[in-house]
């Protein structure tokens, strides 16, 4: 039976690999293409944002701020230093990490609510400083990122080269959190969500690990933010430093369940599309913003766990019934008996 | 010269510190009653600062006299909200989950309100918009005085209602204690309903407070999120005092930075009192211990 699933998963992931290779040869053109790299990019961040969503329970609603933070450190590292485009998106993606060391440790003192608001505030002010701050960042006239492969690389090719490049990052990413899933260090931190209180007198160093995930989630966030800035080639604040762009890899990483390795991947996929059409579809009005609020309230009320275990749950409902007198009440045993049988 | 102008910043100082306490207040009690970061308020302040701007659009008549439908509407519409929405979510994630839908609801507030007024920015021209009152020097907006008088209305009603009545006493009853209100035999359920639209009565209040004298659209509820968060982070969340005292202190504050630093960096003030007391004290100036936990 084991060795059945797991060769459904080999298999699954086989499956997906192929499909996100093959994209680029598949999509029709060049538009499409594009659209496939956003929604790579969004996977990156959202899988990002899950090391502390998805392990520790703190919603961050503020990870535009690390995402916008790594494309402003990779283009004005490139622009200001001349440094390799590729040298400045590790190197911008480490001071932003850096940077969520003191970050993390003023955040995280704080649960619940307060983490909430610090993570909002965080967004805020940095689009505050990011638009006032003109002689550096370029303001709100925004700034250009010098394009990494030279003139001579066509858009399509272009696109082509970064989805393969979110790709990677995105395997990078999920392979990171996979293997802090299975480890002690993980164990941890789903003690942590579990309870926190609970979990510090049992001995677990919640405050370091915490910590630590939280600047891991910060690096992979930066990463992608910098990748994405490269791709695009401009960077304007207001877009960049947005908690708009925060809440969607929330939505993202809640719908497709935060507690699974490819749950992020599955909601970006879905919710990438969904608002690359609307704002194909929808662009002038503020119907998107209708439709979004009303997806998160629909996901928040109704499926807070998720699609996939949401899913998985109705599939253990289709497998036979556990016979064990243990799992079935007396009150639902009564439930189940058709009115014959209780008469009889 | 300098005298009268940090009079006058002195002044604004205090009539915003007024304006952002009664804001303030609304969260405070949202927090009490039911856990919720209610990250929809500033929207649905929006939202009654467009419907004083419509009603004043369409009959001519003050806008102040909008609060005659709107105050008990957003009553209504926040007990509303809590039973059928907020008392919905599972106890155990409750403080995480319900950040979530009232962002949720505050995406929908400003789409709709984009949808039906557009996002042209919008002003409400009174007679007395541009009047000046002349005390010692210092020339202060006479909107921002009938502002300043709303949010003191509001809050000394606020305050005797929680002090005097019955039901006032049932809501700090709830507040303090929650299974302690339901020994001595309070209907907590009933009273979180009706604190979260006593919460969302002050956000009409502080709307058409707010749309005297500045110009709205329906994006207006982000650079008012910020702000108001802080406020309650550096009170002590839960705690209607502290907020005030926060209110004020950081409006003084604001006001009086703006002269050296202008209006985008004195913005920061917010930030930097979020971040210290963070750092030196999380569970901020008067909140209990409860308040580190949510």
């Amino acid at each position: 039976m084991r060795s059945v699933s797991d060769l459904l998963r080999y298999a699954g992931l086989l499956a997906l690999a192929a499909l996100v290779l093959a994209f680029p040869q598949l999509a029709p053109d060049a538009f499409i293409l594009s659209v496939g790299v956003v929604i790579m990019s969004y996977a990156v961040l959202a899988t990002s944002w899950n090391f502390v969503g998805g392990f520790t329970g703190y919603i961050s609603l503020g990870h535009a701020a690390y995402s916008g933070l790594g494309g402003y450190a990779t283009a004005l590292l490139i622009t200001r230093t001349g440094m390799n485009p590729w040298l400045a998106l590790v190197a911008g993606a480490v001071l932003v990490a850096l940077l969520a060391i003191p970050i993390g440790i003023a955040s995280l003192r704080v649960r619940g609510a307060s983490f909430v608001i610090v993570s909002i505030a965080l967004v805020l002010i940095t689009l505050l400083v990011f638009q006032s701050w003109g002689a550096l960042t370029g303001g709100s006239n925004g700034l250009r990122v010098p394009r990494p492969f030279g003139e001579g690389v066509l858009r399509p090719e272009q696109h082509e080269r970064f989805f393969y490049l979110h790709a990677a990052l995105l395997a990078l990413a999920l392979l990171c959190w996979w293997i802090i899933d299975r480890s002690r260090f993980g164990a941890g931190l789903k003690a942590i969500r579990e309870d926190e209180d609970k979990a510090q007198s049992l001995g677990v160093p919640t405050f370091a690990y915490k910590l630590v995930v939280f600047v891991i989630s910060a690096l992979f966030t930066a990463l992608g933010g910098g990748l994405y800035a490269l791709w695009f080639g401009f960077l304007d604040p207001v877009f960049q430093f947005s908690i708009l762009a925060g809440s969607y890899l929330v939505l993202m990483s809640l719908l497709g369940g935060i507690r699974s390795l490819f749950g992020p991947l599955l909601g970006a996929v879905v919710v990438g599309y969904a608002v690359e059409f609307f704002k194909n579809q929808y662009g002038d009005t503020q119907l998107h913003l209708v439709a979004l609020g009303v997806l998160l309230a629909v996901v928040v009320l109704f499926m807070p766990e998720g699609v996939i275990p949401a899913l998985s749950g109705q599939l253990r409902k289709l497998r036979p019934r556990a016979t064990s007198i243990r799992e079935v009440s007396q009150a639902e045993l009564a439930a189940q008996r058709t009115p014959e049988e209780a008469t009889r | 010269m300098t005298g009268s102008l940090l009079l006058q910043s002195l002044v604004l100082g205090v009539l915003l510190g007024g304006l952002y306490a009664l804001l303030a207040a609304g969260l405070t009690l949202y927090f009490g009653v039911m856990r919720v970061v209610m990250l929809a308020h500033s929207a649905f302040l929006i939202l009654a600062a467009y419907l004083a701007w419509w009603f004043h659009q369409r009959t001519g008549l003050d806008p102040l006299l909008s609060l005659l439908v709107t105050v008990p509407l957003f009553f209504a519409l926040g007990v509303g909200l809590q039973r059928l929405l907020i008392s919905r979510l599972r106890p155990a994630t409750m403080t995480m989950m319900s950040v979530l839908l009232t962002f949720s609801l505050a995406l929908i507030v400003e789409g709709v309100l984009g949808l039906v007024f557009s996002g042209t920015h919008r002003r409400i021209q009174l007679p007395y918009s541009g009047s000046d009152l002349v005390v010692l020097g210092a020339s202060i907006p006479v909107v921002k005085l009938i502002a300043f008088t709303l949010a003191a209305i509001a809050l000394s009603g606020l305050y005797a209602l929680l002090k005097f009545t019955r039901f006032g006493w049932a809501l700090r009853a709830t507040i303090q204690h929650r299974e302690a209100a339901q020994l001595v035999g309070i209907n907590t359920d009933r009273t979180a309903g009706l604190g979260f639209g006593l919460g969302l009565a002050t956000a009409a209040v502080g709307g058409t407070a707010l749309a005297l004298d500045s110009t709205i659209y329906p994006s207006l509820h982000w650079h008012w999120i910020g702000p108001l968060m802080a406020i309650i982070v550096v009170g002590g969340l839960g705690s209607v005092g502290g907020a005030a005292i926060a209110a004020m202190v950081l409006g003084l504050g604001q006001s009086l930075l703006q002269l050296p630093l202008g209006t985008t960096w004195a913005q920061t003030l917010f930030y930097v009192a979020l971040f210290a007391t963070l750092m030196l004290q999380p569970r901020g100036l008067f909140g209990g211990r409860l308040a580190q936990r949510f």
